[in-house]
């Protein structure tokens, strides 16, 4: 029997790792006491690789750049804790219905992609985050407005979650299923309609592509990955404002897709665990460093550095961590006949 | 009267006439050339068929079917497909998933929740596509990623994508532009193949004369969007008018 030709990468390996996601708390319960913070810190990159697969899908894949991923986030997690606090939904319905509500948000955001690309595009998105910023102080009997909302714990099936510990492998779960859907559409006729509208709209047009209907629903599919991401984060940071959702965040998103490499569902998951990583264990540690010599207010040394970093990879590995990867495993493969200064 | 028949198209950017009162009628199974110097409409008239320009005049009806009334992306619906003559593939898909995506309008979504779940359906996807890839003699290159391969292999993948959609009319956009003449052959012996093997009729923009006219059956020449001699090869070459637009005036006397 013939394999499958289109997925000429090693697929063994995959259950191996998604039983490597699952022992991790283990381990790390094992190794530090602090495990609680570690654990806490990957729930939030869980969270994004979410949404960050999705961005791919939008950015990545049909070329259309966003902006205003941290407004998608934020209905998700404002409409999934109305929906289960205010309205009485159960959370596993919030879960199906909150993506299709962002998702719908995200068809409306696309229709100006129809006649704007690139950078304009860009700035619209932005304009919607900050648009979408003041709509939720603006409607502050439901959303709390700029004082936040407390959100409840989620309920799966009869099981509370309750602390850092479930909601990992909850995240996890859910994220695992986003990046296999996510491959599954990519590796389809979607997912070839989408790359045809990014190199070339003529080509997709004669091929029998409909752009206005492909493009709005890769900002559909887009929204949804979003809305996913939002309730996950609302129902295990218990706590939403809208200082969560801040233009900083969608830039950060988009650095995190850069970074891993764009067009490739495993970067954008690499990507996101990278910056996460960095904003959180190891940015602090220079930072306590660098604020002997010079005055830096909060969050100024983050941008600065992920600024630097995206500067890095754009110049020197436009392909990203996934593009490093895909270079060193070429390499191994023909490793004692490599040809000299092939891969410097 | 042809399959195709344009009648008294005409096209304007504004100022520039790029199409005036063209007319003419393509017959099933036939290989038509169009020739002309450059900017004289011949890319233009493709694009209008297409359905990427509107034309201000005129009418194009293929099979009875207006095609000025129907959007670029329906064309294909109606069995015409086209290559382009800058490269307009996906560099980062492989050659085999280029050529899918040419099969796009055939796959439902059933057939893609289909192929999800099972390998067969995946394989009988892309047999059709290796088919058509063995019959351009690209098959080997199947898993290769297109960025990088030569401009032959891709200017063949194009055909190849173009082929899928299973047309009845193809319209290529300078095919052996930047070929050296081994694959200019080739690239004559396919088109050849095409309308005799696969019975589809060819309308073709090519500059290299050689390659025009061995293979056309009919040709029309076009210069600053009208249509100077429109005939058999033979008579388009001895045509007078032919000769002083392609030659200059001297070479006439």
């Amino acid at each position: 029997m013939i394999k499958g030709r289109f997925d000429d990468e090693n697929l063994k390996w995959i259950p191996v790792l998604i039983i490597v996601v699952f022992l991790f708390p283990f381990l790390l319960k094992s190794a530090t006491f602090s495990y609680k913070y570690y654990l806490y810190i990957l729930n939030i990159a869980g969270i994004y690789i979410i949404l960050t697969v999705g961005l791919d899908i939008l950015s990545g894949f049909t070329g259309l750049m966003s902006l205003g991923h941290a407004a998608f986030l934020a209905i998700g997690a404002y409409t999934s804790a109305i929906l289960v606090d205010q309205v009485g939904l159960p959370f596993e319905l919030s879960l199906i219905i909150t993506p299709i509500i962002v998702g719908l948000f995200g068809f409306v955001i696309g229709f100006p992609a129809l006649r704007i690309e690139g950078m304009y595009l860009g700035l619209t998105t932005m304009g919607f985050g900050f648009i979408v910023k003041r709509l939720i102080i603006a409607f502050r009997e439901w959303t709390g407005g700029s004082g936040g909302l407390h959100v409840s714990k989620a309920t799966f099936f009869g099981i509370t979650i309750n602390n850092d510990w479930d909601n990992y492998f909850m995240i996890y779960t859910f994220a695992i299923l986003a990046i296999i859907i996510a491959r599954r559409i990519v590796k389809s006729k979607l997912g070839r309609a989408f790359m045809a509208i990014r190199d070339s709209e003529q080509a997709a047009q004669a091929s029998g592509i409909n752009l206005a209907k492909y493009k709005m629903m890769s900002f559909f599919i887009s929204g949804m990955f979003a809305g996913f991401a939002g309730v996950l984060f609302a129902h295990t940071s218990h706590f939403i404002s809208t200082d969560h959702f801040d233009i900083l965040l969608s830039i950060l998103f988009i650095v995190m897709v850069l970074v891993g490499g764009v067009g490739s569902i495993y970067g954008a998951v690499l990507g996101t665990l990278f910056i996460v990583l960095m904003e959180n264990m190891f940015i602090p540690l220079f930072e306590d460093g660098m604020s002997q010599f010079v005055h830096l207010e909060a969050g100024d040394f983050q941008v600065f550095i992920f600024g630097l970093i995206m500067l890095i990879f754009i110049i020197f590995q436009p392909l990203g961590l996934y593009g490093m990867w895909l270079k060193t495993r070429i390499y191994w493969k023909i490793f004692p006949f490599n040809p000299r200064k092939r891969f410097t | 009267m042809g399959n195709l028949k344009i009648k008294n198209l005409h096209m304007h950017f504004s100022g520039v006439r790029a199409l005036d009162d063209v007319s003419f009628g393509v017959n099933e199974g036939e290989i038509f050339s169009l020739i002309g110097p450059n900017g004289s409409g011949k890319s233009t008239l493709f694009n209008c068929i297409n359905g990427f320009c509107k034309p201000q005049q005129g009418s194009m009806i293929y099979n009875n079917i207006n095609l000025k009334s129907i959007k670029p992306h329906e064309i294909v619906k109606k069995g015409i497909s086209r290559t382009f003559q800058n490269l307009q593939n996906v560099p980062y898909m492989t050659l085999l998933e280029n050529v899918l995506l040419g099969a796009h309008r055939r796959l439902t979504v059933q057939d893609t929740i289909n192929r999800w779940l099972s390998q067969k359906e995946r394989e009988r996807e892309e047999s059709l596509a290796l088919e058509i890839m063995d019959f351009l003699g690209i098959a080997n290159f199947e898993k290769k990623y297109l960025s990088g391969q030569p401009y032959g292999i891709q200017k063949l993948a194009e055909i190849a994508r173009a082929l899928i959609c299973k047309p009845k009319l193809i319209l290529m956009d300078e095919p052996a532009a930047g070929m050296n003449d081994q694959e200019t052959l080739e690239i004559a012996k396919i088109i050849t193949e095409i309308r005799d093997i696969l019975g589809i009729t060819v309308l073709v923009v090519e500059h290299d004369m050689k390659l025009v006219m061995s293979i056309s059956d009919q040709i029309c020449v076009l210069d600053s969007g009208k249509i100077l001699a429109l005939g058999k090869p033979d008579e388009v070459k001895n045509h007078p008018d032919v000769i002083k637009v392609f030659l200059g005036d001297e070479a006439h006397a």
